[in-house]
Parts: structure tokens; C-alpha cells; sequence
């Protein structure tokens, strides 16, 4: 490597100083979230609790485990994001490649019909008599279908695909290969990064997805945990209820509100957060330069 | 080269076609159709097939009459007239366009900016933990963000007025979060701090197309750092940028909704921080009145549609749109 | 089960039965004894003869299945079996109830739900808007019919019941923690260690609380908030203040449903009203010299337990500070004796009765409403069961667990005897995993039972909570149930009204708080008055006078 200059170095100092306070700055909330789960909640409340565990305790994720709804959501969870980020890149990819394929007839009007989608919708109540009409509700196929084909993932596939080599297609085709075939032998091969990244973005979709069980499931078996984590969220945001009741009421509400502390709560985050968190370090790995290269040459 | 790629693509496309009969061309490319017609069976069903719930907006619609709509009574743009006629009208309009123009204008470039510095970064461990680090905060609820926004920014030793007051910049902690003028730039750093690792994801992505000889030719050359991020980096993630900015163009009545209601909690801050999701929530939703919530939504979608149209028309020129 | 238990089970049904019916005279001799709990008739036969020959089903005759939804944001019934008393339900009384999640998301959830026609058996719910809404497209069943036929819920609530009822005549609405008792716990904290510090001043009016106030901010400076209102949003502890300056002014004269002053037979604007404007510039004099937390509107929960628990707050008021203040009473002795919160009785302006103040309101009709859904296949079964929930035996398992441990049968005032064996912590950790299942809660019946055992302890045993509440908030709190559905329907005309004049308040609130001078509050107000005088506040007034006379005839009439 070539040495720096002293606009370089600047620059290179700069950065690192940068990162390094991003970086803190995105990681202390989230450790110190780990750090109140693994602290008594009493002790807790009494605040202080910083970098590390005042009074150490694993209660907290004692009660989050003895809870049969909150390992059941949390298996939920898992099931609907593996299959649903599966069938849905799979799905999207093809539509994607369809779509960046010039000869295609109506392209234009598809792209269309597709993205006036993303502004306009029936809103939630047809949606909703539509998908009991389909027989979907309470079933996992719920998490699943409707969310097969994502505009936006397509638009970001076909982008990527577009500044693929024409020039492999081509000769692909001159080959005799058909289409489907340059898609899954040249296309999706040499689709590593965006693949990579849209299968994390579909992943953590399907994983921080509460509406759609909220709306769709009231059978709690089927429900994920991120829906339960939002109901225990709830209980702390102050909503306007308070402001339309007496103050006995208001009493009878805190108690009933009152019974999750922070640190069960935090316990509970970490459990619903953590397993997506650890999935992006596995994505990075895809993101290695040349790898588009160094197929062209072979 | 990538760029020539892109280049190339587009003259190809320009290219005027054989004009043939459009049903033979059809049979011919018949595997190409294949592809895109589950696509297209899917969206229609599930998202044109309950498009009918627009026309409530036009309604009186009673929700006990369920998915029966023609039962309610037609009433023309009445629920346009009332979001128009509203006193809050003006403010809700203002905040929403200047807070989403404030998050483009700086939530846009800062996940691009952040990428390029991580390109940047030869030390693979340290990049990598950088990477994994700044998504963090993407999946922490608004709820908790929040209330950590408000304990750093509290008044009673608050970590922000703490630090003021010990390097003598002021006297009297401020009052960050009850104060018209800090609530926008308040709102804008929380977000691109909750969103820029997560949003800087696609372009690294984009960046791993580089070739990387490009660089060692350019570093041979003696171009520095600025120049080859100018040169070779930006150029090729420009298609990914450039179709990301129609997208967010696009999206510029959507000024949030969750991070205001819960960062706005002082009610003396609402004629800044009112904006037409929190509004129609506050009015529409919790109220019933659903043709209020449809037609403030169908308002919304025809100024987003038209945003992007102009977006897509100007970017044509450059050879990446959507359509 | 096994037969030596069957055999108990007898024993303790004979002696249960005569003490219901003893209980049952002694409380309402005009209502017949609720049905006994030894009535379930495991295979016991010989306790039918009991039974009136008429229509009435029994509970836990014969099996009974419902589902229930919760109609919150924080909330979801809970499994059915996940709950000692749901357990003991199920296997004694062959009651099972199916939860229907609202996922986090009611009104979304709610809306689809009737779209579809497709309402669970059971909602839980506040009263008002959402249940109007309902009865009046139809969905709702009435209970008229089964009053007569169990009769606790009629037995305990009294008259107050009419209040309940819908424009058409009709009850749709089986309430929680209704009551003739006043009950809440909205007041003053007092951080004890300051106080002595600063050499236990007298602090009955308001004049004194701003002296101590400013003799805290003087000694501590920083390191302490002198007065900390809670969620000042809400009104909280700002609303509490408000009631110093009139006798007999009500919290509830603050709230969304209300925003009115009674004047004479009128109800008359908040905005104008001398006694808010006078309590507005004294909160706003407090606020301006920093003798309030300057996060009153922002802060959150965690925020405010955690300065007092630290101790950090010298006066601590809301309408519910108790919680919060016991939990940390009993962390602070912990360390020393000498520290820790107590209550003072409410603050009052100069001149007024002491006696006539009260910072915090209750309503005969407790907080919020169960509604039985035409979806339902046997309403009346489930009206039996949310019945026989509320009276003695339903309101026991809840509070003390099933019978036979912590109590067996009832004393003479139809209160649950406690046995040798109770384990004060055991009954203590069951109240608090029943909270989610008390739907229909009796606090007439309950409060009573528990002062019964509260009040056997020596001063120090008792429970913190429990000792204020007895000693000054319960005589301090007032019964608002007069203010009672005073909201018009959101989606007409003056629910749009109510809608802008919520909004116009909430910020003239915020703002008159934070205000620079009296002078500014004035102005403040002048233009929400204004504002609000052109959103048509006026009519919304008039409307709410008529409402409001109807609801004095009601309870006067009963």
C-alpha cells in the first residue's frame, strides 16, 4: 500500500475518532440494557446501575424462562423468520430478475402497478376481511404469504442485478442456457452482497413484525415475541388514559401496570433482540470486494 | 467500470426494438413472464384486491357495516374539507415538510457517509465490530430510546447539562425537552442515530461491487484517499443512492410517527411537533372516525405518488429510475 | 381428588352455607344469600335442596367456556391455567376461559374484530365511548334479566347500578371496583429525613409549602427536587395542588371527560374559572423559582422512582404517589430507620376547612366495565360466573387463595375468617399474580377484609400503603361519580368539539405552567378560553350541565 499523504492521515484520524464515539454511543444503551437484566430490580430503581451489575441476579431471566408464552413466542419468532425470509428473497429475486429484463413486455406498466402499492393501500379493515376470506387467520401460513413479494426488496435486487456484466447473460445465452437457468447459474451466484443484505432486512422484517400477529392471531400459541414484548413496553408508555380518570381509578391502573420492572423488561428485550442482532455478523462476510471480479475472470 | 456497465445497459435499452407482433413476442418470451406473473398474482391479491377501502374516504363509513361499504352514505370530499378547513391544518402541514425534509437532508447522506469511512477502515476486526456496533440501535424500541433521550437530556443531572455545566458553558441546566427550538434537531439526531449503522448496510453492500484494482491503480497514481472515494466509490454506488433518494422523495409526507409521540411529551411543544400521521392518530384512530384517517391517508398518497413521478422523471436522465 | 379431601370438602361446605346465609342477612336482608361455594357440587347432591326452584344456573353445575379480550395496550388475559385461582377454577367449577390477545394494538385490533363480526364472549374495557358504540349497533346483551336472579353485583352496588345503564334504560356494563366506600390514594409525600433536617415545620397551607419548599431548594440546592408532580401531564400532582385553593374543588374538575367548574346549577369554564387561574400562578410561581422539577412535563416513570428511592425529593405528590413511596419507605429503613416518606394531611390556601379539601376523587363505578357480547352462546352462565366473581367467595379466591388455606368460611359481617395458617407474604404474592384476572373487583366487600387483617398488626407491621390510606387518603378523597358520562360521542359534532378542546387545554396547561409571570397565565388562558369559546366549548358545556343534572337525579333519585 502506497504511503499517506497528510490530508490522508488527517482524514484516517478523523475516521477512526468518528467510529470509535458512533460506536460507543450505539453500544452503551444496549449493554447497559444487558447489565439492568442482570441486576436485581429493586436495586435497580434506586438508578446507578451502569457498566456492570450492582447486585447480580439471573431472576430476571429466570421469570422470562419459566413463562411457557414467551419460549413459545420466541420459537414462533424463529419458525416464521427462517421460512418467511427464505420464501420471500426466493420469491422477490425471481420477480426482480423478471423485471430487469428489457424485452420483457409491460415492463414499464409492471414497475408501476408495483410501486403505486407502496403509497396506496385499502387500509386495515379490507385487508383484514380479505385474509379471513382466505382462511388465514390464526394460521402460521399468515406470517408467511402475505409478505412473499416486497416492492421494495425488488426494487434493491433489480438495482444490483442491473449493474451486474451484461455481457455474462449474453454470452450465457448464446450458450443455449434459458433464462431461468442464467438466473439461478450466473445471476443469484454472483448476487452474494445484496442477498446477503436483503435476506438481514427481511429477516429482521419478519422478526420485529408485531403488527401483523396482532391483528391477524389471537390464539396465543401463534403469537411472537416481539408482540409480547410490545404489550410489556406498553405498560410504561403513559398514554392518555391516566388524564380521563379518577385517581382511585388511576390506582387500581398502576397496580395492574406496575408489575413488570425494568430489569424484567430489559431481560425480555435482550431475549427478543439478541438472536437477530447476532445474525448480521455471519451477513458481513458476504461483503468482501471483488468477489463480482473474480468470477468474470474465471 | 462499473459505471460503463451501467452505461452500456442503458444505451442497450434505448435501442429501438423490432416491432413485431406483441402477442408472438409475448409467447416467445414466455419463461421471462414466468417469472414476473406470481409477483404481480400476489400484490394484486393482496394489495389491489382491498383497494375498495379507499372509497370510504369519500363515506360516512360505519364500521359495523364491516366489508358492506356501499351501505354507507356517499359524502363527497367532506373529510378532505374538514383535515383542509382544521386550525391545526397549517402547522401539521408545515412540521411534516419541514421534519422529513430535515430527516432527508441529513438521515439521507449519513448512512451513505458512514459507509464510506467503514470502506475506509483496513483493519478488518475493527470494521467489523464497527458494523455489528452501530446497528445496535435499530432494534431498540422507540419506547426505549426515548427514555433515554429524556434521562440524558433531563434537567436533574441529566448527562448533557451535567457537561455544560462543568466546562462552564452554562449556568442553569437547560430545559432541552419542554423548548420549541431544540425539538427538531432533538428528533433528527436520535433517529439518524437509531438508523444509520442498519441504513448503511445496502451500501456497503453496493461498495463490495468495487472492483478492487481500481485502487491500487489509483493509489499508484498518487490520488488521495478524497479522490478515489470521489472517483471510484461514489460512482458505483451512485444506481443503489440515486434510486434510494426517489424512494425517500417518495416518502416525504411520512415524518414519523413513533419517535414524535413519544419525544413530544411536553404538550407546549405540539405546535412544532404535530405532524399528519400524530395528528390523524390522535384524531382519526383513537376517535373512530375512519374516513377522516382514510381520506387525511389518500391525501397523503396522491401528493407521495406525484413526488416520486417527478423524482423518477428527474432521475431518468441519469439512467437509473424506477420505471 | 382423594376421599379424606371429599370429606373436608363437606364439612367445610356445611359450615360455609350457614355462614353465608348468616352473612347474606346481616349485609342486605332483602337479597337472598349469594349461592355458597360449597354449592359446586363436585358430587355432593345433598346441597341442592338449597337451590330455589326457579331458572336460576348454577355456576359451576355444569361446565361453562367463554372467550375474553382485554381491551388495552399493556394488556392480555392471561392463560387460563397460568393462575392458582384459574386452576382452581377450572378443576372445581369446570370453568375454562379462552384468552383473545389484543396483541399490544386494541383499537386497531377492536375495529377489525367488529368488522368482521367476529367480537369475543367477554370484553374488559373502559366505560364509555367504545361501549356505546357497541350497544348501539346492537352487540351488547343486557343484563336486566339476570339481576334478580344473582344478585351480589346488585346486593353490593346498590343503586348505583342506574348510573351504569344506557340511554335506552338498559345495563350492559358489569363494573370493576365499584364502591360506596371512598377509596384511592392521591395526595402529599413527605421525604422524612428532610423534613427533620429542616426542623419539622408546620405544613398544612399552601403559604407553608412554598416556605418549605424554598427552605429545601435554600439548604439543598441541586442535589434535591423540591416538589416533584409525577407525570404533570396527566395532572398528577399539579392537580392535586389544584385543590387546595376552594373547598370541595374536585381533581376531576381537571379531567379530559370533565374540563368544567360547577357554578351553581351550571357548569361553567375551567378557563375562567378564578380558583384554576389562582392554582395556576402559584404552580407557575413554584415552577419559575425551580421549586418544581423542571422535567414535570418530560419525565418518565423510571425517572421519578428513581429520584425517590434516592431520597432526592422533598414533597412528592400525585394521584397515586403511594406505590412508588412504600417501595422505597421500606428501602430506605432498611439502611435508616430515621429516613424513609410519610404522608401529611392534604395542603390547603389560608382561610379555607381543612376538612372540605380533597386531592383526589373516586367514582361508585370503579374504574372500568366487563360487556357480554350477542356473540356469546350462554350470556346469562357467564353473568353467573362474573356474579358469583364479585361476591364473597369469587373475591376471596382472588385475594387469599382458594379456601382452606389462608381462610375457611365467613364471620358474621360476611368477612372471610382467616385460619392459623395464613402466610400474610403467600397471600401478598397471589394478589399481585391474580391483578390480571380481577375483572370485576368488589372493593365495597374487599377493602373491609383486608383493613380486618391490617388492622390486627402492631402500627409498625402494618402495611405502609395501608396505614395512609386508612389515615388520611381514603377521608380525603371525594366522590366525583356525579361528573360521570359527561362524553359525547367521538365521531359527532361535539366529540369533534371535545376532541379541539382537549387539545386547546393541554397545551394552555403546559404552557400557564411554565409561564414567566401572572401576568402571562392570564393571558394564556384568555386566549385558550378564546380559542376554545370558538371550537364550541360552549355548546360542549351546555351539553355536559344536562348530562351532569341527569346523573344528580339518578343518584339522588336512585
Amino acid at each position: 500500500m502506497a504511503r499517506l499523504g497528510f490530508s490522508d492521515k488527517l482524514m484516517m484520524i478523523f475516521i477512526y475518532v468518528f467510529l470509535i464515539v458512533l460506536s460507543f454511543s450505539a453500544f452503551y444503551p444496549f449493554w447497559n440494557a444487558l447489565v439492568v437484566s442482570f441486576n436485581l430490580g429493586i436495586d435497580t430503581t434506586k438508578g446507578g446501575v451502569t457498566f456492570w451489575p450492582r447486585v447480580f441476579t439471573l431472576e430476571n431471566y429466570q421469570i422470562v424462562f419459566k413463562d411457557d408464552r414467551l419460549i413459545n413466542g420466541f420459537f414462533v419468532s424463529v419458525s416464521r423468520t427462517v421460512v418467511g425470509t427464505i420464501t420471500a428473497i426466493l420469491m422477490t429475486a425471481i420477480l426482480a430478475y423478471g423485471m430487469t429484463r428489457r424485452e420483457l413486455i409491460g415492463r414499464n406498466y409492471f414497475m408501476f402497478f408495483f410501486v403505486f402499492t407502496m403509497y396506496f393501500g385499502g387500509g386495515l379493515i379490507p385487508s383484514y376481511l380479505l385474509i379471513s376470506s382466505l382462511g388465514l387467520m390464526n394460521k402460521f401460513l399468515v406470517f408467511i404469504i402475505p409478505a412473499l413479494i416486497s416492492v421494495w426488496n425488488m426494487i434493491i435486487f433489480r438495482t444490483f442485478f442491473k449493474s451486474l456484466p451484461l455481457g455474462l447473460e449474453e454470452s450465457a445465452q448464446i450458450d443455449g442456457a434459458t433464462n431461468w437457468g442464467i438466473f439461478f447459474r450466473i445471476v443469484l451466484p454472483l448476487s452474494g452482497p445484496v442477498i446477503a443484505t436483503l435476506s438481514l432486512f427481511t429477516a429482521v422484517a419478519h422478526w420485529n413484525d408485531w403488527f401483523t400477529p396482532s391483528i391477524y392471531i389471537t390464539n396465543e400459541n401463534l403469537i411472537p415475541i416481539q408482540t409480547m414484548l410490545r404489550q410489556i413496553l406498553n405498560a410504561n408508555i403513559v398514554t392518555d388514559m391516566a388524564s380521563n380518570m379518577d385517581t382511585a381509578s388511576i390506582a387500581r391502573l398502576d397496580q395492574m401496570r406496575t408489575i413488570t420492572t425494568k430489569s424484567l423488561t430489559m431481560a425480555t428485550m435482550m431475549v427478543a433482540t439478541l438472536p437477530i442482532v447476532m445474525v448480521y455478523p455471519f451477513v458481513q462476510k458476504y461483503f468482501v470486494k471483488g468477489v463480482l471480479i473474480g468470477s468474470l475472470k474465471e | 467500470m462499473a459505471q460503463a456497465t451501467t452505461e452500456q445497459r442503458t444505451r442497450l435499452e434505448q435501442q429501438p426494438k423490432p416491432k413485431k407482433n406483441i402477442f408472438v413476442r409475448f409467447l416467445k418470451q414466455w419463461d421471462i413472464q414466468l417469472m414476473v406473473w406470481p409477483g404481480i398474482l400476489l400484490i394484486f391479491v393482496f394489495a389491489y384486491l382491498p383497494m375498495y377501502g379507499i372509497l370510504t374516504s369519500f363515506m360516512d363509513y360505519n364500521i359495523f357495516t364491516g366489508g358492506n361499504i356501499w351501505a354507507n352514505p356517499w359524502v363527497g370530499f367532506k373529510h378532505f374539507q374538514m383535515f383542509f378547513d382544521s386550525p391545526e391544518f397549517y402547522n401539521v402541514m408545515r412540521n411534516t415538510i419541514v421534519i422529513s425534509l430535515l430527516k432527508f437532508v441529513i438521515g439521507f447522506p449519513a448512512p451513505i457517509i458512514l459507509a464510506l469511512m467503514l470502506n475506509e477502515i483496513r483493519h478488518m476486526m475493527f470494521k467489523r465490530i464497527v458494523q455489528t456496533v452501530t446497528y445496535l440501535p435499530h432494534f431498540m424500541s422507540w419506547v426505549i430510546v426515548a427514555g433515554l433521550v429524556m434521562s440524558m437530556l433531563s434537567t436533574e443531572n441529566g448527562s448533557v447539562n451535567m457537561l455544560l455545566k462543568s466546562v462552564n458553558m452554562i449556568d442553569e441546566p437547560i430545559n432541552f425537552l419542554s423548548m420549541k427550538e431544540y425539538f427538531w434537531s432533538i428528533l433528527i439526531s436520535a433517529n439518524v442515530w437509531k438508523e444509520i449503522g442498519f441504513g448503511s448496510i445496502v451500501y456497503l453492500a453496493a461498495i463490495s461491487g468495487v472492483d478492487p484494482h481500481l485502487y491500487e491503480a489509483a493509489d499508484i497514481d498518487g490520488a488521495s484517499k478524497f479522490k478515489q472515494i470521489y472517483l471510484i466509490t461514489i460512482p458505483t454506488i451512485m444506481p443503489v443512492v440515486i434510486i434510494f433518494m426517489i424512494l425517500s422523495i417518495g416518502n416525504l409526507l411520512n415524518a414519523g410517527f413513533e419517535d414524535i409521540l413519544l419525544l413530544a411529551n411536553n404538550p407546549v411543544l405540539r405546535p412544532v411537533s404535530d405532524v399528519i400521521d400524530t395528528y390523524v392518530y390522535r384524531v382519526g384512530l383513537s376517535n373512530f372516525r375512519y374516513s377522516y384517517a382514510t381520506a387525511v391517508g389518500l391525501f397523503k398518497a396522491v401528493i407521495s405518488i406525484g413526488l416520486l413521478t417527478m423524482a423518477n422523471y428527474i432521475a431518468r436522465r441519469s439512467g437509473n429510475s424506477l420505471w | 381428588m382423594t376421599k379424606a379431601r371429599k370429606t373436608t370438602m363437606l364439612i367445610v361446605s356445611a359450615i360455609l352455607v350457614l355462614a353465608t346465609v348468616l352473612a347474606g342477612c346481616s349485609s342486605d336482608s332483602k337479597n337472598k344469600p349469594s349461592p355458597s361455594p360449597s354449592s359446586n357440587a363436585t358430587n355432593t347432591p345433598s346441597n341442592n335442596p338449597e337451590e330455589p326452584a326457579s331458572d336460576v344456573w348454577e355456576f359451576g353445575s355444569e361446565a361453562l367456556e367463554f372467550s375474553m379480550y382485554g381491551h388495552y395496550s399493556w394488556y392480555d388475559v392471561p392463560a387460563w391455567d397460568s393462575t392458582v385461582a384459574g386452576r382452581w377454577l377450572k378443576e372445581n367449577k369446570k370453568l375454562n376461559i379462552t384468552p383473545i390477545s389484543a396483541g399490544g394494538n386494541p383499537e386497531q385490533k377492536l375495529s377489525t374484530m367488529i368488522a368482521s363480526k367476529s367480537l369475543p364472549d367477554v370484553m374488559w374495557m373502559d366505560r364509555g365511548a367504545d361501549v356505546e358504540r357497541l350497544r348501539e349497533a346492537g352487540q351488547l346483551v343486557a343484563f336486566d334479566d339476570y339481576l334478580d336472579k344473582y344478585p351480589n353485583l346488585k346486593t353490593w352496588m346498590g343503586k348505583d347500578l342506574n348510573l351504569l345503564r344506557s340511554s335506552d334504560g338498559k345495563l350492559y356494563q358489569f363494573p370493576n371496583w365499584y364502591t360506596g366506600r371512598a377509596n384511592g390514594n392521591a395526595g402529599y409525600v413527605i421525604n422524612k429525613k428532610i423534613y427533620d433536617e429542616l426542623g419539622q415545620p408546620k405544613l398544612e397551607t399552601t403559604d407553608d409549602l412554598y416556605n418549605y419548599l424554598v427552605a429545601v431548594k435554600a439548604k439543598y440546592g441541586d442535589t434535591v427536587v423540591p416538589f416533584d408532580p409525577d407525570l404533570a401531564k396527566d395532572s398528577q400532582g399539579l392537580g392535586v395542588l389544584y385543590t387546595a385553593f376552594k373547598e370541595n374543588a374536585s381533581y376531576t374538575h381537571l379531567h379530559a371527560n370533565v374540563r368544567a367548574v360547577p357554578q351553581g346549577d351550571n357548569l361553567t369554564s375551567l378557563f375562567t374559572d378564578p380558583t384554576f387561574r389562582e392554582a395556576q400562578k402559584y404552580i407557575a410561581k413554584l415552577y419559575r423559582e425551580k421549586l418544581i422539577t423542571q422535567d414535570a412535563f418530560t419525565q418518565t416513570r423510571d425517572q421519578i422512582e428513581e429520584r425517590i428511592m434516592q431520597g432526592r425529593v422533598a414533597v412528592y405528590a400525585g394521584a397515586n404517589p403511594t406505590v412508588v413511596a412504600m417501595n422505597a419507605h421500606q428501602e430506605m429503613v432498611k439502611k435508616d430507620p430515621e429516613s424513609g416518606y410519610f404522608m401529611i394531611w392534604p395542603i390547603h390556601k389560608e382561610g379555607l376547612d381543612k376538612n372540605k379539601i380533597f386531592p383526589g376523587t373516586y367514582t361508585a363505578l370503579g374504574w372500568n366495565v366487563n360487556v357480554i357480547t350477542k356473540a356469546a352462546k350462554d350470556p346469562e352462565k357467564i353473568f353467573a360466573f362474573l356474579d358469583w366473581y364479585t361476591g364473597p367467595e369469587g373475591q376471596s379466591l382472588l385475594f387469599f387463595g382458594p379456601e382452606g388455606k389462608n381462610w375457611k368460611g365467613f364471620d358474621s359481617e360476611g368477612h372471610p375468617i382467616f385460619t392459623d395458617d395464613y402466610n400474610a407474604e403467600e397471600v401478598l404474592e397471589l394478589q399481585k399474580a391474580h391483578d390480571p384476572i380481577m375483572w370485576n373487583g368488589n372493593t365495597g366487600f374487599i377493602d373491609p377484609a383486608k383493613m380486618k387483617y391490617e388492622s390486627k398488626l402492631p402500627a409498625h407491621e402494618q402495611n405502609w400503603a395501608a396505614r395512609y390510606q386508612s389515615e388520611i387518603t381514603w377521608p380525603t378523597q371525594s366522590n366525583a361519580t356525579e361528573f360521570i358520562n359527561l362524553v359525547p360521542q367521538p365521531d359527532s359534532e361535539l366529540g369533534i368539539v371535545k376532541q379541539r378542546v382537549d387539545d386547546i387545554y393541554t397545551q394552555a396547561y403546559a404552557q400557564s405552567v411554565m409561564a414567566k409571570d401572572d401576568a402571562e397565565v392570564e393571558s394564556i388562558l384568555d386566549k385558550a378560553e378564546k380559542d376554545a369559546q370558538a371550537a364550541g366549548y360552549g355548546e360542549l358545556l351546555e351539553w355536559r350541565t344536562v348530562e351532569w343534572k341527569k346523573n344528580i337525579e339518578i343518584i339522588a333519585g336512585g
